[in-house]
Formats: C-alpha cells, sequence, structure tokens
C-alpha cells in the first residue's frame, strides 16, 4: 500500500460517535440534537483558516491569471493573454531551463548520496544517534543563515574561505557565484548541505523496518553484503525511495531562497528559476506588479507538476508492489 | 466555541485599530499626526538621535502636529509591497525616475496649493522642480536631494599604487590604467562597478554610457524610442570588458549593488567606483569609513558635445489619501526638515548643529535645488560646521559645475536599468558574451516595457 | 531504532567477525563519519569561531584560529546595536502564534473529522488532499493581496502579525497527520466516556488530547520549526523592520554591518533551532522519520 492509499483509506471501518444512535427524520433540530452544530463549531477555525486562506486563494489564482489585475482600478478579463505573454516572454524558457537544471543536479547530489550513508549508518553497532545528530543538524539552521554563510564562504576572491580551504591543495581560486557556469552548481551544493540530512533521516527510518529474517535467510543461502544490499534493502525500500524521489522534483522545481539570496538570479539570469521569475513578475517592479502573469505562470507551474506526478505514480505503480 | 471568541476578539481589534487610526488621520482641529520616512534601517544610534532631535525642533515649533518616524529605505521590491499594502507612512521618498509615473497614476497628493505657499517657491531650480510635476501640471512631490554621479577614489591606495591621490583621472583612458595599476600593485580592485539584478546595474552603465554621449532614449512618455543598443553602449561594455578579463583590474565580486560596494570601499578593498555624489553619508553613517581614504571627483567625460554626467535625486511625496490637515502638516514637515536649511540661515545652522552634535556628515557635495547663488549661500552658512574632508573632494567641487547634468531616460526608467542588467553581469562573468546580440535584446525588452508605461 | 544500538541484520554477525568486512565496511562508517563531522559540524563551528573574530581576521584570513585574539564585542553590537534580540523576540513571537494557529486548527479539524465523523466529513477530507497536493506557490499571489485587501475588514493586514499567524495554521499536512493518529485511537474508550455522559467537549479536552502528546509534540516541533525558517511570506508581509523576524531582517542589514557582527548576529539565529534540537533530539527523529508513514 503507497502512502497514497493509507491517506484516502477512509475511516468507516472505524465506527464514530455518531453511528451509536439512530436517526429516524433528519430536520435542522435532529441535528442540533444530534450534536451537529457542535461539530461545526469543532470544524470552525479548520474551515476559517483553510476556506479563507487555501481554498479561497486557490480560486483566485484560476481568476486572477485570466485579468489584468493592478491594486489601483478593478480587474478587467484579458482571457489568456497573461498565459501568452508569459510564453513569450524571453526569460521564460531560461527560468525553465534553470529550474530543470537546479532540479537535475540536486537529485544528481542529494538523491543518492543519502542513501549511501543511510546504509552505512543503519549498522552501526554503537552510538548511532551521533550519526543521525550530525546528519541532521543542517537541517534545523534556519535557511537564511545557511544560505547567508555559505555566501561568505564563496567569495571569490583568493583569500575566500573556501579557495582558501582548496589552496591547501593547490586547487583554484573558483568563481563561485561570480561565474556563469558555477553559480547553479554551488546553489545546489549549499542546498544539498542543508537538506540531505532530513533525507537521510527517512531513509534510516525506513531501513531499520526492513525485517532481519530477509537477510538472515538471504545470509543462509551464500549473499553476500552486496547481494543482500541489491536484492533485499533496495526492494524493500522501492515506495519511500519513490516517494522521496518525486517530493523531492516537486520540492526543488519551487525553489526560490537560494537564487534569491545567492545571486537575485544572476548572473545574467543563469540561475533565474520560475519561482524567482514568478516573484519578479508580482513584486520586482516599483510601480506594481504584474499579478497576471505571476498567476498565469503559477498556474503553468502547477499544472506541470501535476502531470509530472500522474505520470511518475503511473509510471512507477508497478514498481512499487507490495 | 473559544475559538470564535478568539476570531471575533481579533476582527474586533482590528476595526478598533482601523477606526483608531483614521480617527488619528482625520485630525481634530487641535493636533494632527502624520509618519515620516526617516533613516535606513540599520543606521548608527548616533544618526538616529540626530534625526530625533530635528523632529523634536519641527514639534516644538508646531504644537500642533506629532511626528513618528518610521525607518525607510526605498528598494524596487519593497517599494512596490509598501505601495500595494499602503503602509507607506504619509511622507515618503521616491526617486526622480518615479516620482512622475507615480503622480500620473494618482499615487501621490497634490501639494501644488501648499506648495505655491512657500516663500522660496520661486527659486526652485525648474529642472528639479519638474521632477515633480506630473503630467496635469500638478505639484506631487518636492526635492529633497538632487546629486550628480561622479567617481569614488580611495587616496591610500592611489598612494599605495605610486599614483598621485590629487590627481584622479581625467580621462577614461587614465581611469582604465590607475584601475590597472592599483590591481597590479595593490592586489586590491582597482575599478567596481555595481553589477546587480536590482537595477543598479543598469543604472551605472548608464551613467558610463552618458559620459561617453550616448543616450538610451529619444522622445518621451509611451513614445519614447529605446536606444540601448547604440555605439556609445558598445563602446562602454567593451571597455569594461577590457578592465574585466585583460588588465584583471576589476577584481573578483561581480555582484555589488548600491549598498555592498559602499561596504567594500569602506573596507579599504576597492579602489575606484562610480555612484551618486552623495553617497559620503552612507559611508559614514553605515560603514563608518575612514575619512583620510576618500577622494571624490568627476567621472571622465569624453570630449563630444552630447557626454555628460547622470543626474538623479530623491522626492519627498505625501499619500493620496491623506486629508487636507495631514497635508499641510506634511508640506510643513517637508519645509522644515528637507528644504529650510537650504533657504534659511537660521534652519541651515541649526540642522548644522544637530547633525555635527550627533556625529553626521555636513556638507557633503549635492546639487543645486534652487538656483547656484541660493546654493553658494547656503554653503557659506553651514561652513563652519563643516566636518567632511572637502579638500579631498575638490576634484569634483571644481569640475561638476563645467559638466552639464544630464536627466536619468524619462521613460519607464527602472524597466530600462533592469534590462541592461543581464548585459552588464554577462561581460563582467562571461569572457565571450556577444555584446551586440545581447544590448539588442535588452533594446526590445525595455521598448516593450517603454510602450506599456510600466 | 534510529537512534539505538543494534543493526537491521543486513550484515550478519559473521561477516562482522570477517576482517575484510569489519575494516571495509568500518573504514567506510569512520569516512562518513568524517564527512560528517568536518562537513556537518564545520560550517556551524566556523560561524562560531567567526562570531567572535575580529573581522578584518576573518576577511583576511578566513581559515586561521583567532590570530589575533577574540572579539566578543561581536556579540555584544549583534545584541544592542544591530538588535539582534528585538528580530529575535519578533521570531519567537511569530512562532508562538503560528503554532497556536496550527495547534488549533489540526486538533479541532482532526477531531471532528475523526471521532465526530459528519456526514461531509468526506468532502472535507477530499479538499484536504488536494489542498495537500497544490504547490505552494500557487497561493502566493491571491494570498498577498487578500492579505493587502481583505474581504471583510476593508483593512490592510500587511506589517500585521495576523497576517502571518491565520495562513499558517492552513497546513493540510498537520491535519491528515492527526487525523490519523486520532483514528488509531482505541474507540473503547470513546464508548466508554460517552456511555458516562462525556460530551463532546469532554470527550476532547479530557480524553483525547491527553492522549495525543506525541503527535501534537511532533506537530509543535515541526510549526516552530517551520516558522523559525520561514522566508518569503514574512518578506511580503511585514515591511516595518521593526516587525520582521530574523530571517527576514538578516539579509537587508549585511550592507550596512561589519562582517564580524554579522557572523554574531547569524550565530545568535542558530542558538534557538540548535539548542532545540539537541534537547528534543528524539522528537525531531521520529518525525523526520514520518512515524513510518512512507513505508513500502
Amino acid at each position: 500500500m503507497s502512502a497514497l492509499d493509507q491517506l484516502r483509506e477512509p475511516a468507516l471501518t472505524k465506527r464514530g460517535l455518531s453511528d451509536v444512535t439512530v436517526v429516524p427524520r433528519r430536520t435542522p433540530a435532529t441535528w442540533v440534537r444530534g450534536g451537529g452544530l457542535t461539530t461545526l463549531l469543532f470544524l470552525l477555525p479548520l474551515l476559517f483558516v483553510f476556506g479563507a486562506f487555501s481554498w479561497y486563494p486557490i480560486v483566485r489564482t484560476v481568476i486572477m491569471s485570466l485579468q489584468h489585475t493592478n491594486l489601483v482600478q478593478p480587474a478587467t478579463w484579458v482571457g489568456f493573454k497573461n498565459f501568452e505573454q508569459v510564453w513569450h516572454d524571453p526569460l521564460f524558457p531560461i527560468a525553465v531551463k534553470n529550474t530543470a537544471y537546479f532540479a537535475g543536479l540536486a537529485l544528481l547530489f542529494g538523491y543518492p548520496v543519502p542513501l549511501i550513508a543511510a546504509v552505512l549508518m543503519s549498522e552501526v553497532r554503537k552510538r548511532r544517534g551521533i550519526y543521525s545528530a550530525l546528519a541532521y543538524l543542517p537541517v534545523v539552521i534556519p535557511p537564511v543563515v545557511a544560505v547567508l554563510l555559505w555566501k561568505v564562504f564563496y567569495d571569490a576572491s583568493s583569500a575566500g574561505a573556501f579557495n582558501t580551504v582548496l589552496g591547501w591543495v593547490h586547487l583554484g581560486p573558483y568563481p563561485w557565484l561570480q561565474s556563469q557556469q558555477w553559480a547553479m552548481p554551488s546553489l545546489v551544493l549549499e542546498s544539498t548541505w542543508a537538506n540531505a540530512g532530513a533525507t537521510v533521516i527517512i531513509y534510516l527510518a525506513a531501513l531499520t523496518s526492513v525485517q532481519t529474517e530477509l537477510y538472515e535467510a538471504a545470509s543462509v543461502d551464500g549473499a553476500g553484503i552486496v547481494r543482500k544490499v541489491w536484492h533485499i534493502t533496495l526492494p524493500q525500500l522501492r515506495g519511500v525511495l519513490l516517494v522521496t524521489m518525486i517530493l523531492q522534483i516537486i520540492g526543488t522545481a519551487q525553489v526560490f531562497l537560494e537564487p534569491y539570496l545567492f545571486t537575485s538570479g544572476g548572473p545574467a539570469n543563469a540561475t533565474l528559476t520560475v519561482l524567482l521569475l514568478i516573484f519578479n513578475y508580482a513584486f520586482g517592479n516599483s510601480l506594481g506588479g504584474d499579478y497576471g502573469a505571476a498567476t498565469a505562470l503559477s498556474l503553468m507551474l502547477a499544472g506541470f507538476l501535476a502531470v509530472f506526478s500522474l505520470v511518475y505514480l503511473r509510471a512507477t505503480r508497478s514498481w512499487s508492489t507490495r | 466555541m473559544k475559538s470564535l471568541r478568539r476570531i471575533a476578539t481579533a476582527v474586533g481589534l482590528a476595526g478598533l485599530v482601523a477606526a483608531i487610526a483614521s480617527a488619528a488621520a482625520v485630525g481634530s482641529t487641535k493636533s494632527v499626526t502624520i509618519s515620516v520616512a526617516s533613516l535606513i534601517p540599520g543606521s548608527t544610534q548616533a544618526a538616529v538621535d540626530q534625526f530625533n532631535a530635528r523632529v523634536a525642533e519641527f514639534e516644538k515649533a508646531n504644537p500642533t502636529i506629532k511626528v513618528k518616524p518610521v525607518d525607510y529605505q526605498w528598494t524596487a521590491p519593497t517599494f512596490a509591497a509598501k505601495l500595494a499594502g499602503g503602509t507607506l507612512p504619509t511622507v515618503f521618498e521616491v526617486p526622480f525616475t518615479d516620482a512622475r509615473t507615480l503622480g500620473d497614476n494618482g499615487q501621490l497628493a497634490d501639494l501644488t496649493p501648499y506648495v505655491k505657499k512657500l516663500p522660496y517657491f520661486s527659486k526652485y531650480n525648474p529642472a528639479v522642480l519638474a521632477e515633480g510635476t506630473d503630467a496635469k501640471g500638478q505639484i506631487i512631490a518636492l526635492p529633497k536631494g538632487a546629486y550628480a554621479q561622479a567617481l569614488h577614489y580611495n587616496r591610500s591606495l592611489f598612494k599605495e599604487a605610486g599614483l598621485d591621490p590629487n590627481k584622479p583621472p581625467t580621462t577614461w583612458a587614465q581611469l582604465r590604467a590607475d584601475a590597472k595599476a592599483i590591481a597590479a600593485k595593490t592586489g586590491k580592485t582597482g575599478y567596481a562597478e555595481m553589477a546587480k539584478d536590482d537595477n543598479t546595474a543598469g543604472w551605472i552603465l548608464t551613467t558610463v554610457v552618458y559620459s561617453l554621449g550616448g543616450r538610451m532614449e529619444v522622445g518621451t512618455g509611451t513614445s519614447a524610442k529605446a536606444t540601448l543598443d547604440n555605439p556609445k553602449t558598445i563602446q562602454a561594455l567593451n571597455l569594461l570588458k577590457a578592465m574585466r578579463w585583460t588588465d584583471n583590474s576589476m577584481g573578483s565580486n561581480f555582484s555589488y549593488s548600491w549598498g555592498d560596494i559602499n561596504q567594500a570601499f569602506a573596507a579599504g578593498s576597492i579602489g575606484m567606483y562610480i555612484s551618486g555624489s552623495d553617497v559620503y553619508t552612507n559611508l559614514v553613517q553605515a560603514s563608518n569609513i575612514n575619512p583620510s581614504i576618500y577622494g571624490l571627483s568627476t567621472i571622465p567625460l569624453a570630449k563630444n558635445k552630447t557626454a555628460g554626467v547622470l543626474g538623479g535625486g530623491t522626492e519627498v511625496g505625501v499619500r493620496p489619501d491623506a486629508n487636507a490637515a495631514a497635508k499641510a502638516a506634511a508640506v510643513k514637515w517637508i519645509d522644515f526638515f528637507y528644504e529650510s536649511p537650504l533657504v534659511s540661515k537660521a534652519q541651515a545652522i541649526a540642522n548644522a548643529k544637530t547633525l555635527v552634535a550627533n556625529k553626521q556628515p555636513v556638507g557633503v557635495p549635492a546639487l543645486p535645488l534652487f538656483n547656484k547663488q541660493q546654493y553658494d549661500l547656503a554653503n557659506t552658512w553651514i561652513k563652519p560646521f563643516i566636518n567632511v574632508p572637502l579638500n579631498q573632494m575638490k576634484p569634483f567641487l571644481t569640475g561638476i559645475f563645467g559638466e552639464s547634468v544630464i536627466p536619468e531616460p524619462e521613460a519607464s526608467t527602472q524597466s530600462v536599468y533592469h534590462s541592461l542588467d543581464a548585459v552588464v553581469e554577462s561581460v563582467l562573468t562571461n569572457k565571450n558574451t556577444n555584446v551586440v546580440q545581447m544590448l539588442q535584446q535588452a533594446n526590445s525588452t525595455a521598448q516593450a516595457a517603454i510602450q506599456q508605461g510600466t | 531504532m534510529t537512534d539505538g544500538e543494534g543493526s537491521t541484520g543486513l550484515i550478519s554477525t559473521a561477516e562482522w567477525h570477517k576482517r575484510s568486512v569489519r575494516w571495509g565496511i568500518g573504514g567506510l562508517q569512520a569516512l562518513l563519519l568524517f564527512a560528517l563531522v568536518v562537513g556537518g559540524l564545520g560550517p556551524i563551528l566556523w560561524l562560531a569561531k567567526g562570531a567572535i573574530t575580529p573581522t578584518i581576521d576573518t576577511i583576511t584570513h578566513p581559515m586561521g584560529l583567532f590570530q589575533h585574539g577574540t572579539a566578543w564585542s561581536n556579540l555584544k553590537e549583534a545584541w544592542s546595536t544591530v538588535h539582534v534580540g528585538r528580530y529575535f523576540w519578533n521570531t519567537v513571537v511569530i512562532a508562538f502564534g503560528s503554532w497556536a494557529s496550527q495547534l488549533l486548527v489540526a486538533t479541532t479539524g482532526g477531531f471532528a473529522l475523526s471521532v465526530l465523523q459528519p456526514r461531509y466529513a468526506k468532502v472535507i477530507n477530499a479538499l484536504l488532499l488536494t489542498t495537500l497536493f497544490v504547490p505552494a506557490v500557487v497561493l502566493l499571489v491571491p494570498l498577498y493581496i487578500e492579505i493587502v485587501h481583505p474581504p471583510l475588514i476593508h483593512h490592510s493586514l500587511i506589517d500585521s502579525y495576523w497576517a502571518v499567524w491565520l495562513p499558517a495554521g492552513a497546513s493540510a499536512f498537520n491535519v491528515v497527520l492527526v487525523k490519523r493518529f486520532f483514528d488509531n485511537l482505541p474507540r473503547e474508550i470513546f464508548e466508554a466516556a460517552r456511555i458516562d455522559g462525556a460530551g463532546p467537549f469532554r470527550l476532547f479536552r479530557s480524553i483525547v488530547l491527553p492522549m495525543s502528546k506525541p503527535i501534537l509534540g511532533v506537530v509543535s516541533i515541526f510549526a516552530v520549526l517551520a516558522s523559525w525558517k520561514d522566508f518569503l511570506w514574512p518578506l511580503l508581509v511585514l515591511t516595518n523592520p521593526n516587525e520582521q523576524p530574523l530571517s527576514v531582517r538578516l539579509p537587508s542589514i549585511q550592507a550596512q554591518t561589519s562582517l564580524g557582527v554579522f557572523l554574531a548576529a547569524m550565530f545568535i539565529a542558530c542558538l534557538v533551532p540548535i539548542a532545540g534540537f539537541l534537547i528534543f533530539q528524539r522528537s525531531f527523529l521520529r518525525g523526520g522519520g514520518l512515524g513510518g508513514a512512507l513505508k513500502g
């Protein structure tokens, strides 16, 4: 059962309070007497908060993407003009390419390495806690502090922190954030440092729930460590691996903080991502934002992620069987 | 139940606050409260004290007006947010580039009747006053200060490189040579230029292009024609390219913004850079610069008729939803705080005294808001209080009045700058930048923005 | 088992006895530990060092160690001049409000959906699930506009902490997590309580909440952590510098602050998350594993 199924599983099999009494005819009075008002009261915070700050904005995004809005005059309907405008913006393909590049690099650096680390950690006999704590420590550092700290590390002069260390082994100095080639990988490196620890912990939890008997049986059959990892560990982890992959892709597709704080999308738009482009549309012009373009691009991104997720789930369903 | 009550209380409180706020703004005949832009957040305590001292003086002279200082810094993204959110103080500042468009869009209050009553109204430099007049002829902002772009240089780095600190470069060729010498002999950046995506890269490039004789636009309003890809721009970018890649005299940081480059300069890592003539104030207030290293000169101008110095400035405007009492109070504050030190001897001296008492700079070079006689007169008033190294700024003070000051591109200024940002960044970070192609792309982006009036 | 002893059995005891395995795997583990210390702990230790080193030393010799003595004044200056204390307090206040908002919505909502089970629960569950899969970017602009021009209040919520607290409560993940926990509570206890005459409020307050301490702990930790880390939203809605949390303020003051003091301010910003992590490690790591929710 995938995570999705577990979440979708209805609670009908559990008996709730309302099943205990038999209600002959439903009227407002019976509703109130049956505890309907109380239930509603309990739900009020959820309904208010979600209604006002989640569901209503989602609807508004769709509406605003079809309008021209400036906050002074009433909005006018412009059909798909916003979408066309975004599509024809020369920055749009650049942002898409950069976002894909970031997501791809992040997958490359941040996906296999935590797995290897977790497998090694799962076999640590004594004081595994130290490994876990060290791995997770960067995750609790506020992301803004992490980025600003790494910005100092990435000083491109030969006296910069990283360049000094690399200089000890006669490497560098490297331009890091000051180069169109190096900027994005620099961002991914910091992002991996800041986030990989969470993935390690997730993998570790999954690894330690693999049944020992499976390994014992394989050992009896003469399988070595590598074969055990390949034929037992990885298949057992399939579900986790697939879910973390899609979650990581969805997360990195919306990356904003690193490009914004490290480079403002530069140099020369080398680190301009889709989220940063949306931000610039909405908040970049000192005379007022283009909210139509911003919401149109948001929907395009969300639509793409939805389609991608569906394709992904369909493709991996056969591989994630149980 | 509890949650309902909590929400009801919150809504009620918000409403109450709103009611009180509007009541205060409506202003009984007794007193009116206005909020005013004060200093950049993070300014030194001394600077804050000086500002508060001036507020106290104003409130003493105008007992019916209460002034509330609000930390304020204009940057393109945050201003838009404040404007949309309606959280600007009553009196706020915007650059010349935005003032007229904001006025045309109804986002600045009409101050004409109050301004015309000011005793020195006729003495305003017409070009400066025009920056705060909208298309309908209404005065929607008053000038806080005007500046000309200038060349800031580090005198001690000059000395260390064997250059004469009293003879800063007067031609671009000389500037290039001096930068090379500084980089070679001191290991520090010879010449640095702003290159961040927040329109500062385009602003400085435009400055350099003006000094070579080029222009970014022809015409005004939405029918203006973008001329970003003119030969002088190409020349400016090629010069930058040469300094960066051939001479290697531009250091290793190519993402400076206005604040960063000031900070780096004050720390002694930059030999020369271009910025507004008034940044010395920021160098003191934010970065504690050692005054002896500071030198100020004019930007080298090419020897042709169209070469000039880009001039800009800051306007002070009032929120459009301010009522009559608030507008009158706001203009009184603008008069007291911004204008009177330039036109009234008593105010000039009072202002200078509080600045000195709080160790703030007095006498930083600026362009005249009024005519030149007024400017010279005002300078004689504050002469005894001047605490900035004026003799180190001589090259600028003697040179600037012989140069023509050219206003920034009129139409969609910030968008024009923004489309140039990527070109500058690319030249500085990619040796093989196709300058002409990138400029043509920037030009069409700018043209589109001009036509839409954004 | 994440923090404990023992192993998964991947490497049997017999294999451990083999020298090649012991040295090989052990070597890799030692390498990993070294990498974790240098890579994970290293930057944070550098930050601590930089916080008490004079700026000029950090700039010229970043990898040096107190070559010209320490500069504890950096910390003092960060606290008093840069007012890190004020932004720290703002962060605390914002975190507290967001935590309260999330806890309120998740517990009351989860209780209603799981225990009271109205007929329309299915609809709400479906809506929540959809929300879970909508990327946050979709909400950004309209939510901002809604804060600027709220429909009923006619007074902008910009620069008010409510603009951060209220939307924070709309976390479908929290509601789902809490609801599932409630689903797993034994129903017999509810039956017994109801027979004893307990109404829904009593049930909620005296039975369900006390039994939910573990999940509430996890939700709380993540609520506080998420709030501490939040950047874009407070950047947009809190334009008054005096109200901004550390995450928003730190980047803005960089150009006005010398490096040593700036590093000290950043270090102070890390203290609460790091301290919280060290104290509540078990809950962090258990929650980080998502309670096995992603198994299989």
